[in-house]
C-alpha cells in the first residue's frame, strides 16, 4: 500500500507541512541573538587577542621577532652598564608591531622564554576597530605597555 | 435641486470620500507595519531577534526605513523612458489600492450605504476586482523596459509572464464561491455565507478547501513572493525588474507588492473565509463571538482583521521556510497542475449543485 | 572549456538569435567567493562556461618557502579558510612524515577529534550557503547557531575560531582545557536531532527536490578523468576515501562508514555530506571515549632541519575533498618547495561539464554543490 501512502503524500503536501512545523517550533524557543552593545560575547581564556607587553620581564631574545611568519615584530637594543648594580643590561629601544598585517596566530608568545611570559595575546580584546589607518595600528613600546583594554564604545576597561 | 446639494451629495460623494481617505491611509499602515513584521517575524522563525533599536521593539522601524528612502538621490538612468520610468510604480500601487473601494470591511448597516463599512458595493463586485488586478502586470512590464537594461526587461518580462499565468486558475477558484453563493457582489457572497450557516471553504468538502487552496498558491505567485519569487531574488543572475529603482520609487513598488498581499488576503477573507463573520456563523451558543458589546459593526471589522493578519502570517510564514521554484517549474506548476485542478473543481462544484438542487 | 558548436543556434527567426556573453562576475552575493565565470547564454541556456580564477592568489606556496617549517602553519590555515584545523593536519603530517616523527598517541587522538568537529563545521556552512542560494533562508540561521558552538570549542582549545594555527610538527601545542570534553560531549550528544531538524525541512521537501535532483549531472568517469575527490567523487558513486584508502592518524582505529550514492546528482551529494555530518559526530563520540594520557609533543630537534634530499606527500580527507601537501627538503629549516593540492582547484574544473546545457538557476545550485572556497584554489 505504499503508492497510496506516497500519492496522499504527493497530493497532501505533507511534506511542505512538516517543514512549516519546524520553522512554527522555532517561533516559540529562545533567541540566540547576543544584544552587543549591551551584552558582550566574553572570549575565552585562551583567545588571541591585542598584546600586552610587559618590559621588565623581557629579556630582549628577540626569539619572537624571530619567530613571527610575517616579520612584524621590530626589535632594537643596545646593552649599557647601570650604574646602580655595575652590570651590563640590555634596554630596549624600539618595540613596535604592525597590527595591520598581525595574524594574531601566537607564535610570539609562544617562542617567549620567560616564566610569566613576556608577550602574551590572551587579552580577551577583540575591538580593535579604529577611525583612521595610522591610529592604534602601528604600536610602539609605550603604547603596548599602556595599552587600554577597553572596547572603543563604553569607558569601562578590561584588563 | 436643495436635495442634490443635501442628501445626494452627502450620502454619494463626502461620505465615501472620507472613507476613502481613512481606507487609504489605515492600509498603508498596515503595510508599512507589514515590512515590519515581515522582518520581526522572519527573526523570530529564524531563532534571531528582528529590529529591536529603534523604538520600544523596533515598532518605529517602518518610519526610519520611509525617512531613509526619502533622503535618497532621485535618479533616472541616461536613456531610460522617462515617462514610463516614473509610471510604473503608481501602475502597480494604483490597482491594488483600486480594489480596496469594493471589499467589505464590515457588515452592511441597515441605514444605507453611508454607515456601511465598505466604501461601495457593486453588483458585479468579484468581476471588478478580478479586472482591475490585471492591470497591476503593467507596471511591472513598464518598469521593466523603461530601464534601458537588458536584465531588468528581462526580469520584467518574466515576472509579467508569471502574474499573467497565475491570474487564470485565481480566476477560477473564485469561481466555485461564487456557485456557491448565486451572485457577484462582494457584500452578497458574505451574506449568503451567513445564510448558510458556514464559511465557503467548507462548502461542498473538499472542493471549497481545494479552491481556497489554488486561490491562495496563485496569490502568493501573483504578489512574486517565495517560493515563487524569482523575478525578485537576489541571488540570480537577472537582478529584477526594479533594478534601476532606488528611492522612493522603489519604495513605491515594494508597497504596491505589499499591497498586492494585502487585497489578495482581504479577497480571500471574504471569498472563503466569512468576511466579517465570526467563525461558525450559525452555532448559537459561540454567539458570545459575536462581541455584541461592540457598537456598530466594530466586531466585524475586528473580525475581519484579525483574518487578514493571520494571511499576512502565512505568507511571511511561507517565505521563511522554503525553498525558491526555478523558473520553468513555475509556469509548469501554473499552467500543468494549477489551472486542470482549478477546472476540476468548478466542473465538480457545479456538478454538486445541480445534482442537489 | 566546452566547446558548442554554434551553428545549431542559427534558427531562421524573425529577430535573429545571437548569444549573449555574460561575466558572472568576481563579486556575486553567489558564487562564495571571487570565483569569476565568463557564461555565453542564449536566452536562458548555458551554451559555454569558462572560469577564471586568480583573484584571490596571495603567494601562498611562495611563503611557505621563506620560513622555517613551523612557522608556516599558521599561512596553512588561510588555504581553506572555513576548515583550517584539516589544512594544519595535511602540513603537519607532510612534515613530521618527511623529518620521521612519529607523534605520541594522545596528540594522534586530539587531532583526530579536532579535524573530525571541523568537517561538521564547514558541511553546516555548506548547507547554509547552498540553501540560502536555492531560496531557503532558514537553514543558514540554525546551522549558524551550531557552528557557534563548534567555534566556541575551538576556541576554549586553541585561542581562535577560524584560523585555528592549533597543531605543531610533532604533536599538539595545548592541552584541551578542563571541562571541553564534557562540552564536547554534550554538543555531539543533541547533535544529531539537529541533523534530522535541518533534514526536516530540506530532504523530503518537494521544491528541494525539484531544484536539485537531475541537476549537475557528474559521471564517475569524467569525475575520475577530472581528479575530483570527497563528497563529488562518492556523490557518483565512487566510494574513495582518504581516511579508509591511506589512513593517518587515528582512523584505522576509528569504526565508521562512507557514505556513498549512486545518482550523480546534486541531492545525491546533499545527502552525502548530511551523512558525513553524522558518520562525523560517531568519530568524535569515539575518540572522546578513548582518549588516553600521556605527552603531546614528540621528542624533536629544536631546530627541524629537512633532509639534504627527500621530498613527501601527504594527503588528508578535508570536508572539500583530498587536501595534499608535497613537501621537498634541501637540509635548510625552510622547505625547499612546498606544494598545495587543493581540493577545490579539481572540483571547479568538472563546473562547465555540469552545467552547460542547464539554465542559469541550475548553475547557482551546482556551484552550491562543488563547495568551492576560493582561498585554496587561488593559494
Amino acid at each position: 500500500m505504499s503508492w497510496i501512502k506516497r500519492f496522499l503524500d504527493k497530493i497532501l503536501l505533507l511534506d511542505l507541512f512538516a517543514g512549516l512545523g519546524i520553522t512554527f517550533r522555532h517561533l516559540l524557543k529562545k533567541k540566540v541573538t547576543v544584544q552587543y552593545p549591551e551584552e558582550r560575547m566574553e572570549p575565552a581564556h585562551r583567545f588571541r587577542g591585542m598584546f600586552r607587553l610587559d618590559e621588565e620581564r623581557c629579556i630582549k631574545c628577540t626569539l619572537c621577532a624571530r619567530d613571527c611568519p610575517i616579520d612584524i615584530i621590530y626589535i632594537d637594543w643596545h646593552q649599557e652598564v647601570n650604574p646602580e648594580t655595575e652590570k651590563k643590561e640590555k634596554l630596549l629601544d624600539r618595540f613596535d608591531i604592525d597590527i595591520q598585517r598581525c595574524m594574531f596566530c601566537g607564535l610570539c608568545e609562544e617562542a617567549c622564554p620567560t616564566n610569566p611570559k613576556s608577550i602574551w595575546l590572551t587579552s580577551k580584546t577583540y575591538e580593535l576597530a579604529s577611525y583612521e589607518r595610522w591610529q592604534n595600528l602601528y604600536v610602539d613600546k609605550a603604547e603596548l605597555e599602556d595599552w587600554r583594554v577597553r572596547p572603543a564604545y563604553t569607558d569601562e576597561e578590561i584588563v | 435641486m436643495g436635495d442634490f446639494f443635501g442628501e445626494t451629495l452627502y450620502v454619494y460623494a463626502v461620505v465615501p470620500f472620507i472613507k476613502i481617505i481613512a481606507a487609504i491611509v489605515v492600509v498603508l499602515t498596515i503595510i508599512a507595519y507589514t515590512t515590519f513584521a515581515e522582518r520581526k517575524i522572519l527573526g523570530f522563525l529564524q531563532v534571531r531577534m528582528g529590529p529591536n533599536r529603534v523604538g520600544p521593539w523596533g515598532l518605529l522601524q517602518p518610519i526610519a526605513d520611509v525617512a531613509k528612502l526619502l533622503g535618497k538621490e532621485d535618479v533616472i538612468p541616461n536613456r531610460a523612458v522617462k515617462w514610463a520610468y516614473v509610471l510604473a510604480p503608481c501602475l502597480v500601487v494604483g490597482p491594488a489600492l483600486l480594489i480596496l473601494s469594493v471589499i467589505p470591511f464590515g457588515p452592511p448597516s441597515s441605514k444605507g450605504v453611508a454607515s456601511s463599512w465598505f466604501i461601495t458595493d457593486v453588483n458585479v463586485g468579484l468581476l471588478l476586482v478580478v479586472a482591475i488586478a490585471s492591470i497591476g502586470v503593467y507596471g511591472l512590464l513598464l518598469g521593466g523596459w523603461a530601464s534601458n537594461n537588458k536584465f531588468s526587461m528581462m526580469g520584467g518580462l518574466r515576472a509579467a509572464a508569471q502574474m499573467i499565468s497565475y491570474e487564470v486558475p485565481q480566476g477560477f477558484s473564485l469561481v466555485v464561491p461564487l456557485l456557491m453563493a448565486g451572485t457577484l457582489s462582494l457584500v452578497g457572497i458574505v451574506e449568503a455565507q451567513l445564510t448558510q450557516g458556514r464559511w465557503f471553504i467548507f462548502g461542498f468538502f473538499p472542493f471549497g478547501l481545494l479552491a481556497f487552496f489554488i486561490y491562495f498558491v496563485a496569490g502568493v505567485a501573483e504578489s512574486n513572493r517565495n517560493p515563487f519569487d524569482l523575478p525578485e531574488a537576489e541571488s540570480e543572475l537577472v537582478a529584477g525588474f526594479h533594478t534601476e529603482y532606488s528611492g522612493m520609487r522603489f519604495a513605491l513598488f515594494f508597497l504596491g507588492e505589499y499591497a498586492n498581499m494585502i487585497v489578495i488576503s482581504a479577497v480571500a477573507v471574504t471569498m472563503f473565509l466569512g468576511g466579517w463573520l465570526r467563525p461558525f456563523p450559525s452555532v448559537e451558543w459561540l454567539s458570545f463571538l459575536d462581541l455584541a458589546f461592540l457598537p456598530a459593526g466594530l466586531a466585524g471589522l475586528l473580525w475581519f482583521l484579525i483574518k487578514l493578519l493571520a494571511f499576512l502570517f502565512v505568507y511571511i510564514w511561507f517565505r521563511g521556510t522554503f525553498p525558491r521554484y526555478r523558473f520553468d517549474q513555475l509556469m509548469d506548476l501554473g499552467w500543468k497542475w494549477l489551472i486542470p485542478a482549478s477546472v476540476l473543481a468548478v466542473v465538480a462544484t457545479s456538478l454538486w449543485k445541480v445534482v442537489l438542487l | 572549456m566546452v566547446e558548442v558548436d554554434s551553428s545549431d543556434l542559427s534558427r531562421d527567426t524573425l529577430f535573429g538569435v545571437e548569444e549573449m556573453e555574460i561575466n558572472f562576475g568576481p563579486q556575486h552575493p553567489a558564487t562564495h567567493g571571487v570565483l569569476r565565470l565568463k557564461l555565453k547564454v542564449d536566452g536562458e541556456r548555458i551554451v559555454d562556461c569558462y572560469p577564471v580564477i586568480g583573484y584571490l592568489h596571495r603567494g601562498t606556496e611562495k611563503l611557505f618557502e621563506l620560513h622555517p617549517f613551523f612557522q608556516n602553519v599558521p599561512h596553512t590555515d588561510r588555504l581553506d579558510y572555513v576548515a583550517a584545523a584539516t589544512n594544519n593536519l595535511a602540513y603537519v603530517g607532510a612534515v613530521e612524515k618527511l623529518l620521521g616523527i612519529v607523534v605520541p598517541p594522545r596528540a594522534s587522538y586530539i587531532r583526530t577529534l579536532l579535524s573530525e568537529l571541523q568537517r561538521v563545521s564547514s558541511h553546516l556552512l555548506w548547507l547554509a550557503t547552498h540553501a540560502i542560494d536555492i531560496g531557503a533562508m532558514t537553514p543558514f540561521f540554525y546551522t549558524f547557531r551550531e557552528r557557534e558552538i563548534i567555534l566556541d570549542l575551538f576556541e576554549e582549545y586553541c585561542g581562535a575560531r577560524l584560523t585555528l594555527n592549533c597543531m605543531r610538527p610533532g604533536g599538539q601545542p595545548y592541552d584541551l582545557p578542563v571541562g571541553w570534553v564534557e562540552r564536547c560531549a554534550e554538543f555531539v550528544g543533541g547533535f544529531p536531532e539537529k541533523i534530522d531538524e535541518y533534514e526536516g525541512l530540506l530532504t523530503e521537501n518537494r521544491i528541494w527536490k525539484k531544484r536539485t535532483v537531475g541537476i549537475g549531472i557528474l559521471s564517475p568517469e569524467m569525475a575520475l578523468d577530472y581528479a575530483v575527490t570527497g563528497p563529488m567523487l562518492r556523490g557518483s558513486g565512487i566510494g574513495l576515501d582518504v581516511r579508509k584508502a591511506m589512513p593517518y592518524e587515528m582512523y584505522d582505529q576509528m569504526d565508521f562508514d562512507v557514505p556513498v550514492f549512486y545518482n550523480c546528482d546534486t541531492y545525491d551529494r546533499y545527502l552525502v555530506r548530511m551523512e558525513e555530518m553524522r558518520q562525523s559526530t560517531r568519530i568524535v563520540q569515539q575518540c572522546l571515549e578513548e582518549l588516553p594520557e600521556g605527552p603531546l609533543m614528540a621528542k624533536r630537534p629544536r631546530v627541524l632541519k629537512a633532509p639534504k634530499e627527500g621530498d613527501v606527500y601527504h594527503a588528508v580527507e578535508a570536508p572539500k575533498g583530498e587536501i595534499g601537501f608535497y613537501i621537498v627538503g634541501n637540509g635548510t629549516p625552510n622547505p625547499h618547495r612546498c606544494r598545495v593540492r587543493p581540493p577545490s582547484f579539481y572540483n571547479i574544473q568538472v563546473l562547465p561539464e555540469m552545467v552547460v546545457g542547464g539554465l542559469i538557476a541550475d548553475l547557482i545550485a551546482v556551484i552550491g554543490t562543488t563547495d568551492v572556497v576560493l582561498g585554496e584554489v587561488d593559494r
